[in-house]
């Protein structure tokens, strides 16, 4: 631990403010939860790797669907976003509430911007064919994909708050900016786990001439 | 913020704040220059097994990027790091339980339709 840190110690048995504390645990927790969400989704794209049947009863493939482009730019759209995150708790921390504003509202828009890909991407694979019902892959990708964009829906809603918040003067001092803190640890976490679903989910699909997991069906116990 | 809590910054706090400042401006960059890497390598014409390492390797440096220093855990108490990596663990557990559990080669996924 750094002097600084060890400056700013908190009057608790562990030396870590609770809030801190409690705010570490969840994400622990979220972290498993989002172990199992990845985890159903490769071991069933594994049983199940020959894709969808859309509304006309054609067999499509993911590979067909995924837009690369759209997804590496929401990538790199969530970490740059994360970027301005770190940026707004350090200027909290020095006392710069306007650097944080500024700050936050670039986090804010980003995080708008990644939801609207979402959103965008959603419509198309629907559009396509692809639905929550209609095959075992729609179902893994639309509860993994869309329990993340909740994540980072609630974490912009949260922002928001807190760009209000800042107006009222009472986001100030120590606990204000352990309080920027805890929201910047919820907004990072979105962005580590996105890091994970972005190759795990979408660059995966696209190695070798048919993707990792083939286009044949899996074979069958005798 | 108050000035009086502005005031109460030492100058051996706000130095620190300024090294991590430049230390996020160099992460971020390196987090987009590895992500750009990601997108081309899944194109290179080298064998998928080479691919699906490298891209996990890449995965886990930016993972541990993002936690160590923008979630400030390098900074921070060690007890933090343990607490969220026993959730990581367990996560990781997870799947390589599911994995063993399934055996996924030998399923009847006739059994799911």
């Amino acid at each position: 631990m750094s002097d600084t840190a060890a400056a700013h110690e908190a009057p608790t048995s562990t030396g870590i403010d609770h809030k801190k504390l409690i705010m570490w645990l969840f994400l622990a927790s979220d972290c498993m939860f989002f172990g199992t969400l990845i985890s159903t989704h490769l071991l069933y794209r594994k049983l199940f790797p020959a894709g969808f049947t859309d509304a006309e009863g054609h067999q499509r493939f993911i590979q067909n669907l995924f837009n690369i482009e759209l997804t590496s730019f929401s990538t790199f759209i969530l970490l740059m976003s994360s970027f301005l995150m770190a940026l707004a708790v350090s200027a909290m921390h020095k006392g710069q509430i306007k650097s944080f504003r500024r700050n936050v509202l670039g986090v804010i828009f980003f995080g708008l911007i990644f939801l609207g890909c979402q959103v965008y991407e959603f419509t198309h694979f629907y559009h396509e064919g692809l639905t929550i019902q209609n095959s075992v892959l729609g179902s893994t990708f639309y509860v993994l994909t869309g329990t993340h964009g909740t994540h980072v829906a609630i974490g912009v809603l949260w922002l928001i708050m807190m760009y209000f918040y800042s107006f009222t003067g009472k986001l100030g001092g120590h606990m204000g900016a352990l309080d920027v803190e805890i929201a910047g640890l919820y907004w990072h976490f979105v962005d580590i786990v996105w890091i994970i679903i972005f190759t795990a989910v979408y660059l995966v699909e696209y190695l070798g001439p048919n993707g990792i997991w083939g286009t044949g069906l899996p074979a069958v116990a005798k | 913020m108050s000035s009086s809590h502005e005031a109460a910054l030492s100058p051996d706090f706000l130095a620190e704040e300024v090294r991590r400042y430049h230390h996020f401006i160099v992460l971020a960059l390196w987090l987009a220059v590895v992500t750009g890497a990601e997108i081309v390598l899944i194109f290179l014409p080298i064998p998928v097994a080479a691919i699906l390492t490298i891209l996990t390797l890449m995965s886990a440096g930016k993972f541990f990027a993002v936690i160590l220093w923008f979630m400030h855990l390098i900074y921070d108490k060690r007890l933090l790091f343990w607490c969220f990596f026993a959730g990581l663990a367990l996560a990781f557990a997870t799947y390589a339980a599911l994995l063993m559990l399934f055996s996924v080669d030998r399923i009847d996924t006739r059994w799911f339709s």
